[in-house]
């Protein structure tokens, strides 16, 4: 621009602005004097001139930090080892890297990640109890389980497996099919059992939540989004850009409509009220004001609680509470308020459960056996009687499981029995095949690793003739095998 | 009376602890000197209702609070055998001392006062006089070896829980609180045969009632469970094996 007016000026002739130009070339000259920097070439100097300085500095090399001397100085040695996975049942050793300073018998240090998941595992009376499903069959279910274990609940590999014979007509289970089966049965299983921890009890339940219909709407969800055409995504976007332009008009709207009443009417207070009403009622995508118009509908709901609120405020206090001996009870809505619905007064200790008549000796002797008494406690306080009454149904639990126990026992005696009744008589008329009771040997074997207990004692000829005289004490030696089962569980 | 006392306030029950027994020591011959105590008599006994917290430096078990704010009166019924064998207690301390020379059960009848609308109660002591022992089977020691054993205590503790109160009985309760039980161990702790644990610990002077027997009871009770959890998980585990061979045999049987 300067240039253009001096021109002017020069072409119109007007004198006295001459002195500037003049100052320039001589400012000029000592510049041009400047040595050219280094790390610039010539060319590009006498291009950008002198304002080259801040340039060069940043062309120069560039100074870096010094590196940070991890290692602690020096040099580490590494060591190729063979070692053992402790999580692999196989004895398969492989080799890795491993620093020299670490201890050779130190155990791999990743061996505790491989965590199995619990097994669940039913008794056939809790299944008939708790977990029967008109879907699924008892035998599906354990497929289902035994898969689960096996794939380490990698639900898409055992999805992949899946492969259980099923009729012509019904149709594959889907993955959620699958894992809500496998789920609800741990639920049921968690819920009907006894813990000794009741917040180990809820924490599982609630690792074991599945909403079958939620997932699978979570499913169809994600597909839509995944199938959109470009077109519906356009206009997807077109309407996310006008609700945008409406939400501004709005409130380009309401503000000026704000501005116009402050001016007219005046009006300064109950201004924001207006405001408010509207921004609730309007399109907003905003979630918190979402929620605050959902707030309004909360106080709508009539108060259930209403006798509460007419206690004196001095009650409302917990420590005064525990000083005075005060517990509160949900009032409940239900009961009358006559005088036949009264709870009369009583001691805390009369109130103590009582072990249903026909299995309360058992019970009684089981919690003898651990020093208390099932009737009296030292201190009958609340939390002390209520920890009395969850302890006895424990111990109630306990007993019915034995019942059980007991029972089987019993019915594996008599089918014991029976089967050798029967065997008896076939070797007594010379037709049975060797063959087939060889085969049910193997069979015994292969499933209890007990095969000792009678296959062992078919062997030979003898043996059989010795048998058969010693027909009546055979019920003894069966006798004798739930024991050993139980001295096996025990070890394991 | 006026009318809003009679109304009652709904989900909130008050209870206040009380005890309950008798403590008993043998007579010596200076004793018996004074008055007319028949010669059959061995021991001489006091049975009563206390508050449960016990008094600093007092020679009883409990009685810190006058209960005579809600109890109107305690009736103890002794064995036939005494004169007067019911004894009507109207003003505190709610108690009855006596000689004798056996054990029996006590009837204990505690009326409440009028405002509190309630029935009475009834509770049942056994007159405790030898010695404690493990087993809890009665065991009478010679005179000398009891007597060196020191006074016999029988408490029991309980709580008298009112639910929905009379307004106005709500405020006399909460005029009065209780004496908290104290926190801290300093006598013998009372005995009692729900917990055979705690006979060493009884001896050597008054007892006194605390906290920490609370809580030393529902650690035993949480013990217990941990052990029969563990047991049921056990059977059950057993059982499933069970079911397994019994499955097994069934096949076997069927096939055959």
């Amino acid at each position: 621009m300067a240039a253009s007016i001096a021109d002017v000026r020069s072409a119109l002739s007007i004198p006295g602005h001459v002195t500037p130009n003049r100052l320039q070339q001589v400012k000029k000259q000592p510049s041009q004097s400047v040595k050219k920097p280094e790390g610039i070439s010539r060319e590009l100097y006498s291009l950008i001139g002198p304002s080259a300085p801040s340039l060069a500095a940043q062309l120069a090399k560039p100074r870096l930090k010094q590196k940070p001397n991890l290692g602690g100085g020096g040099k580490v040695k590494w060591e190729w080892r063979n070692f053992k996975n402790g999580a692999r049942s196989d004895s398969l050793e492989l080799g890795h890297w491993v620093k020299a300073s670490v201890d050779p018998d130190s155990e791999y240090p990743f061996a505790k990640y491989n965590v199995q998941p619990t097994n669940y595992i039913w008794s056939p009376d809790e299944y008939a109890r708790h977990l029967e499903d008109p879907e699924w069959t008892q035998e599906e279910t354990e497929y289902l389980f035994n898969l689960v274990q096996e794939y380490d609940m990698r639900w898409f590999v055992i999805f992949d497996r899946y492969e259980y014979p099923r009729g012509e007509k019904e149709a594959g289970r889907a993955i959620e099919d699958l894992k809500e089966r496998y789920f609800s049965v741990c639920r049921k299983l968690i819920r009907n059992r006894t813990w000794a921890d009741e917040n180990l009890k809820t924490h599982l339940q609630n690792l074991m939540q599945y909403d079958k219909d939620r997932e699978q709407m979570r499913k169809r969800y994600l597909t839509s989004l995944d199938n959109r055409t470009p077109d519906q995504l356009q206009e997807e976007e077109a309407l996310f850009i006008e609700i945008k332009r409406l939400e501004q008009n709005e409130r380009k709207f309401k503000r000026e409509r704000e501005e116009l009443l402050r001016i007219i009417a005046g009006i300064e207070a109950g201004l924001p009220d207006i405001a408010d009403e509207d921004a609730s009622v309007s399109l907003s995508l905003d979630p918190k004001r979402r929620k605050k118009g959902m707030d309004f509908e909360i106080p709508a709901t009539p108060i259930l609680t209403a006798p509460v609120m007419k206690k004196p405020q001095s009650y409302k206090n917990a420590a005064h509470d525990a000083q005075h001996c005060i517990i509160r009870n949900e009032p409940s809505g239900t009961t009358p308020a006559t005088k036949a619905a009264h709870t009369p007064s009583y001691m805390r200790s009369y109130k103590l459960p009582v072990p249903k008549a026909a299995i309360a000796p058992r019970v009684t002797q089981i919690l003898a056996e651990l020093g208390i008494q099932h009737n009296r406690l030292v201190m009958p306080t609340k939390d002390n009687c209520a920890l009395l009454e969850s302890l006895l149904e424990t111990t109630t639990a306990l007993v019915e499981t034995r019942k059980v126990v007991d029972k089987a026992d019993y019915e594996i005696k008599v089918l014991k029995s029976q089967l050798e009744v029967r065997e008896n008589e076939d070797e007594g008329d010379g037709t049975a095949s060797v063959g087939e009771i060889d085969d049910s040997d193997v069979f015994e074997t292969q499933k209890n690793g007990r095969g000792e207990s009678i296959g062992s004692t078919r062997s030979t000829r003898n043996r059989k003739l010795c048998r058969r005289s010693m027909s009546t004490s055979s019920v003894d030696t069966s006798v004798t095998l739930p024991v050993r089962a139980v001295k096996r569980q025990k070890r394991a | 009376m006026s009318n809003d006392g009679k109304v009652r306030v709904r989900g909130l029950s008050i209870f206040r602890p009380i005890i309950y027994g008798n403590t008993a020591t043998l007579l010596t011959t200076e004793d018996r000197k004074g008055g007319n105590i028949p010669p059959d008599h061995t021991h001489k006994w006091t049975v009563a209702v206390r508050s449960a917290a016990s008094a600093p430096d007092s020679d009883i078990v409990g009685g810190a609070d006058d209960l005579s704010y809600f109890i109107k009166r305690v009736t103890f019924k002794l064995h036939d055998t005494y004169t007067n064998a019911t004894r009507n207690i109207d003003k505190p301390p709610f108690e009855v001392s006596e000689t004798g020379w056996g054990e029996f059960e006590i009837q204990i009848r505690i009326l409440f006062i009028t405002e509190a609308g309630e029935k009475p109660m009834v509770l049942y002591h056994h007159l405790k006089l030898h010695p404690w022992t493990v087993t809890g089977e009665p065991e009478i020691p010679p005179p000398e070896v009891a007597l060196k054993m020191g006074p016999v205590h029988s408490w029991q503790y309980d709580e008298v829980v009112f639910n929905d109160p009379f307004q106005n009985f709500l405020n006399i309760l909460t005029a009065h609180p209780p004496t908290p039980l104290p926190t801290v161990k300093k006598r013998p702790v009372p005995f009692h045969l729900a917990n055979p644990g705690s006979l060493e610990a009884s001896r050597g002077g008054i007892p006194e009632f605390t906290r920490l027997m609370e809580k030393e009871e529902a650690a035993r009770l949480e013990d217990a469970k941990k052990k029969v959890a563990a047991e049921q998980e056990r059977w059950r585990n057993i059982l499933i094996e069970k079911e397994k061979e019994l499955e097994q045999l069934r096949r076997r049987v069927n096939n055959s």
